[in-house]
């Protein structure tokens, strides 16, 4: 999944660690989302969402592969 | 590209974390190590009197309370580096359960390797610890 969180996260001009303060999180964990190596759980994208104040849509993008198949028949 | 803003520094959570691991890690682990030494010194564990068994076992005591603090820390960490730590432990176990199955092989054909359970001690944690690294850079 892609994301803009370290795009967000440096127009607010906060830390990686400053951030995982906020969400509750390590700054390991910061670093794994922003480069792609971890999915965040729902309630962590939802606290995301909140911080940025931005719906979790605007701020994650499924990879092309990741979207939802069509139903066949 | 990273910026100044990444300066890869711990945050006050993960100092907190860290000091709350470490301060019930490192209890537990000083009070296996006097007690192992304890009952090494002062055991009588080549003796002939039966309570040298309960004496010999009594270091697993502060060895529990080492479990107690990785699992109140696995509780503490976020799902990440959960997912982390519990990828080095598959792999730990997974690796401790291969050498013990082989030094049982070999005890059946009459090969009884000294020591063999701190060897499948030996491979589990070190294996933990390098899986954990893997894991970590996945």
């Amino acid at each position: 999944m892609r994301n803009r969180l370290k795009e967000l996260r440096e127009a607010r001009g906060l830390t990686q660690a400053a951030l995982a303060d906020r969400l509750d999180v390590s700054r390991q964990t910061v670093n794994a989302l922003e480069t792609g190596r971890y999915d965040p759980s729902l309630p962590l994208a939802f606290r995301l969402a909140r911080v940025f104040e931005q719906p979790i849509e605007a701020i994650f993008e499924p990879d092309d592969d990741a979207a939802v198949p069509r139903q066949g028949r | 590209m990273t910026s100044e803003l990444d300066t890869g520094r711990a945050s006050r959570g993960d100092r907190a974390r860290s000091r709350a691991y470490l301060r019930e890690f490192g209890a537990a682990m000083a009070a296996y190590v006097v007690v192992l030494v304890a009952v090494t010194v002062w055991g009588g564990l080549h003796g002939h009197d039966p309570a040298r068994f309960a004496l010999a076992v009594l270091p697993a005591v502060p060895a529990a309370g080492v479990a107690w603090a990785v699992l109140r820390h696995v509780r503490r960490i976020d799902d990440y580096q959960r997912r982390i730590l519990l990828e080095g432990i598959a792999v730990g176990f997974a690796l401790a359960m291969l050498g013990s199955v082989t030094l049982g092989l070999l005890a059946a054909a009459g090969l009884v390797v000294p020591g063999a359970p701190w060897i499948v001690y030996g491979i589990g944690m070190v294996s933990w610890a390098i899986g954990s690294g893997v894991a970590a850079r996945r």
